[in-house]
């Protein structure tokens, strides 16, 4: 309860910071009376109202049937994949799509309790494999990265 | 007469051994490309072009191909919605408050014949739709003015009252976040550039693609991983693939109805299979009422927006062949397809081209039904992703989920914002927000505020545009009936309770 | 690998039978800043098939999607980015220059890439429905004069684009302010088309192109084309221009490429040589016939100077309508 009245917190003051931002949006020229600012003042402010309400009143959180109560171990590992997903994220273009599928996707099938050989043997595979795919076959440019200087 | 003359010289087209292969591969293509999360139908046509252009495909072929791309997409983006809870697209996102639910229960095959069944219902009916009413029909379309579409949005936006079930503060709160999500970016009446911070990458906004997969497949990532810490697997498809006749008969009041209403959204410009779905989700919750398992695994509320879906498609058609104008993302695609083989979509394409335009249209018979044929098969090997052990599948989802959402920019930063929004969706998750809510108040809100601001520009800021023609006041009336009704359903339960209270005293 | 080694020999044969000198560039890839299906994806296909089919490139290039602030995310991504990327071609628009004029392409000016290429344009033009009361420009530029708020505009973009700007002119010839228009703005031809044909709107500003298909059914008339003369085309030709008319208006919609800031000379004159070539060929005219692109030419230097003149005139005009201070 208490993680959930934080979150409503910060989402509530982030809500006010947009609206005290959308003061300042206004046309130089406008052909109707709305204009640009009072769509988002009017979802902002409903949106703040019922945070606040949430805040002051919150309701019980209903867990489905099989979810089990989060504990250290999972919040470790949850947070490690944030990090894990975020560095994918991050290393995507630069490093190229191969490397650092192949580097996230063994990580991945690792932290997924994969076994150290198959998680090795699957990320390459499925790396080569997807960026055949997509690059070659569905025409989605994928960034090569640091394979650059190979004629692929 | 003539039309059916007409239709008989369509089909003599599209039933060549050629063009029935063609369709074939469409389907098939289309099907893998709409599996995809991220790729969707405009990917899939936008990438046959220049292969159909490269084979020197005649253009009724060509177009066949596309059409078959097209709806094999959408056959496609169901998939993964129903096994993984991860919809592809927009259009497919109200078939994972069902089909996912159904999955769990075991009856994945079910779910997924099912939903072909109904969308080939609801294609099927359009398209006979198309072949009656088309020149008509696009009269109408043309009436829809922005005052019109407004109208239409603000009915849209209190059917999605209904979505709120036990929780109705979180349902309104995610839906406003929405809403409000919906307004970043560039303004499009006025130019002023709304809460992008300086950073061009925000200047069209949030794409729909990047807050569809992190809140959906990002969270589902993260919630995966709790499931594998705890020792859980998928519920795996058990026992039955088909449905059965009793199953088919329980959904085909709902299949009627929502071929109705999917076809009609369809056909008007911009509203799309989104919209198409999301009413027909949200009318047969409410139609249902307090009988209804509806986000429990109902299979009605599989069939409707799955046959909406396949209704709208074949709509969808309608503008683009009838006025040139295109009806969804996808057929503006296609309408780039045409000019490349000089033809100029627009009201003279009935005349000038009778056999491509009726050709095509007994195309979309025939890839409708091949897409069912193939399909049903196929059911078999797509539950099989059910049986991928979690730390196989999980770096499959993340890596595919990158790659369409690198797709659509080519940029680092939507991939950044991608893992923010699935945080931001995984706690959302766990908190108990429902995400649904979310991404339609994220789609209508654009519409809302910008038709709105058209209408009243049109009017010069006089309000009465809103309500003054027919279609308007229609659709008004209907937003109006929808509030009530569950007023009064409340009222009448509060009454019996009462009278069951004063019988007992 | 045998995947890996024909592009190799593809690359080695190609260099063989060049007439040029210059070899291709690696990886050749041409950016078209918006979603799959509009102008820009147009330009770039028309690049992609135009080089494949004069032998100029061995495989067609690919078409990369990056679409956000009408081209201002790929300007960025290839200035900051890819600045010494000789293999990749950006398309831009007239529209591109626009919003560039007001400084919505963020830090960057328009000195800061390698305009290469202008090979098609596209042109304004006001329309109305077939039953309209104004049969001349003439007719709408009194009209607007007596009372603007009478008549009802609709076109494809927001105050300050493209579209606006065509209808600010017109106000202007008119001697009213863009303000006091009735002004609506919509999406792309399509919705103008639907608009007017649906009576929301009177008068469409719109693109020659887009409007063809409703003029030929008989649904629409064009009022004038802004354009320096009568289009060369059968169906067109009637068409008058603003400028016969009476009012110097002239708005193109210029299609073309930019290359990256940083990319070598001999990468630069490759593709220069190449669009030289294929601006000249028959071939290619009748492939930007297709695309329903007028003829426009230029290369180089020649286009570098035309742009910055573009850019200025631009900026110029969204002092004098108050868009930028």
């Amino acid at each position: 309860m208490l993680f959930q009245r934080l979150f409503l917190g910060v989402w509530l003051i982030a809500g006010l910071v947009m609206m005290y931002l959308a003061l300042d949006y206004q046309a130089p020229f406008s052909y109707e009376p709305v204009g640009p600012r009072a769509y988002p003042m009017l979802m902002l402010g409903l949106m703040s109202a019922g945070l606040a309400y949430l805040l002051i009143k919150p309701t019980p959180i209903d867990h489905a049937h099989d979810e089990k109560p989060m504990d250290a171990p999972t919040a470790r590992k949850v947070v490690s994949c944030i990090l894990l997903l975020l560095a994918y994220a991050l290393l995507f273009e630069p490093f190229g799509f191969v490397p650092s599928s192949i580097v996230a996707g063994f990580l991945f099938a690792r932290l997924y309790g994969g076994r150290w050989l198959p998680s090795l043997v699957t990320s390459i595979v499925m790396s080569i494999c997807l960026y055949i795919l997509f690059d070659r076959i569905l025409d989605v440019p994928l960034p090569l990265g640091i394979l650059d200087g190979l004629e692929i | 007469m003539e039309t059916l003359n007409f239709l008989a010289q369509g089909f003599g087209v599209a039933l060549t051994p050629t063009n029935l292969i063609i369709a074939l591969v469409g389907t098939l293509i289309g099907t893998v490309v709409g599996l995809l999360p991220g790729l969707g139908p405009i990917n899939g046509v936008a990438l046959l072009i220049p292969v159909a252009f490269a084979l020197g495909l005649p253009p009724e072929s060509a177009l066949i191909l596309l059409a078959a791309v097209y709806l094999g997409c959408e056959y496609g983006g169901r998939i993964s919605s129903i096994l993984l809870n991860i919809p592809g697209e927009a259009s497919t996102l109200m078939t994972t408050l069902d089909g996912y639910p159904l999955a769990r229960k075991g009856l994945a095959g079910v779910a997924l014949s099912l939903s072909a069944w109904s969308s080939f219902i609801g294609a099927f009916i359009a398209t006979c739709g198309m072949v009656l009413f088309a020149p008509l029909l696009a009269k109408w379309a043309i009436a829809f003015g922005p005052a019109e579409y407004f109208a239409l949005m603000v009915f849209a936006i209190v059917c999605l009252a209904g979505m709120a079930g036990d929780k109705p503060i979180k349902t309104l709160v995610a839906s406003l976040l929405g809403l409000f999500l919906a307004a970043i970016g560039i303004d499009a009446n006025s130019g002023v550039y709304r809460f992008t911070f300086d950073s061009i990458h925000l200047a069209d906004g949030i794409q729909f693609v990047v807050l569809v997969l992190g809140l959906f497949s990002v969270s589902e990532v993260l919630l995966l991983l709790e499931k594998t810490h705890h020792g859980q697997d998928a519920v795996k498809a058990t026992g039955r693939m088909l449905f059965n006749f009793r199953e088919a008969k329980s959904v085909f009041l709902t299949n009627l109805r929502c071929a109705v209403s999917g076809f009609v959204m369809g056909v008007l410009p911009g509203a799309g299979a989104t919209l198409a779905s999301a009413l027909a989700y949200m009318t047969e919750k409410r139609m249902a009422g307090e009988k209804g398992e509806f986000g429990k695994g109902d299979l009605r509320g599989l069939a409707a927006p799955e046959t909406a879906i396949g209704a709208s498609c074949c709509g969808a058609m309608i503008p683009m062949l009838t006025l040139g104008v295109p009806g969804s993302g996808t057929t503006a695609v296609m309408i780039g397809a045409l000019t490349l083989y000089n033809i100029t979509p627009g009201p003279l394409l009935f005349q000038n081209e009778p056999t491509l335009v009726w050709g095509l249209i007994a195309s979309l018979f025939i890839a409708n039904v091949m897409l069912l044929i193939l399909n049903v098969p196929m059911i078999k090997v797509f539950t099989k992703i059910l049986a991928v052990p979690n730390w196989a599948l999980v770096p499959i989802i993340a890596i595919i989920t990158s790659i369409g959402v690198y797709a659509v920019h080519a940029t680092t930063f939507d991939l950044i914002l991608m893992v923010i929004i699935g945080i931001l969706g995984y706690i959302l998750r766990k908190l108990d927000f429902p995400l649904s809510p979310l991404l339609l108040g994220f789609i209508l809100g654009g519409l809302m505020e910008q038709n709105l601001r058209r209408a009243l520009s049109i009017s010069n800021g006089s309000m009465d545009i809103l309500w003054s023609s027919g279609i308007s006041q229609v659709v008004w009336l209907l937003a109006i009936v929808m509030l009530i009704l569950p007023m009064i359903r409340i009222w009448r339960r509060r009454s019996l309770r009462r009278k069951a209270h004063m019988a007992n005293v | 690998m045998a995947l890996s080694l024909r592009p190799l020999a593809v690359t080695a044969v190609c260099a063989l039978l060049s007439t040029q000198l210059m070899a291709e560039p690696k990886r050749p890839e041409c950016i078209a800043p918006a979603s799959p299906g509009g102008g820009f994806d147009l330009t770039c296909k028309l690049a992609q098939s135009a080089l494949v089919n004069a032998k100029l490139l061995e495989k067609p290039m690919r078409v990369t999607y990056m679409p956000g602030g009408v081209g201002a995310v790929a300007y960025n991504t290839v200035v900051a980015q890819r600045p010494k990327d000789g293999g990749t071609i950006v398309a831009f628009s007239s529209g591109s220059l626009l919003n560039l004029a007001q400084g919505k392409f963020g830090r960057f000016d328009e000195k800061a890439v390698r305009w290469l290429a202008a090979v098609g344009t596209s042109y304004g033009a006001i329309a109305v429905k077939s039953d309209s009361p104004y049969k001349t420009l003439g007719d709408l530029v009194e009209a607007l004069k007596k009372d603007p708020s009478k008549v009802v505009i609709g076109s494809g973009g927001t105050v300050g684009s493209q579209d606006w700007m065509q209808t600010a002119l017109v106000a202007k010839a008119a001697g009213i302010n863009p303000r006091d228009l009735r002004y609506v703005s919509l999406e792309g031809g399509g919705e103008i088309a639907t608009a007017l044909l649906g009576g929301h709107i009177q008068v469409g500003s719109t693109d020659i192109s887009d409007s063809m298909p409703h003029i030929e059914s008989g649904d629409m008339r064009i009022l004038a084309v802004f354009s320096e003369n009568r289009l060369n085309e059968s169906a067109m030709a009637d068409i008058p221009t603003a400028r016969e008319q009476g009012y110097d208006i002239v708005w193109p919609v210029v299609r073309g490429y930019y290359l990256g800031p940083k990319v070598s000379d001999e990468d630069y004159n490759w593709w220069k040589a190449s669009f030289d070539k294929l601006l000249a060929s028959d071939d290619f005219a009748k492939l930007r016939d297709q695309r329903e692109l007028f003829p426009f030419a230029m290369t180089g230097s020649e286009l570098d100077a035309y742009v910055q003149k573009e850019v200025a005139k631009y900026r110029g005009m969204a002092k004098e309508f108050g868009l930028i201070q």
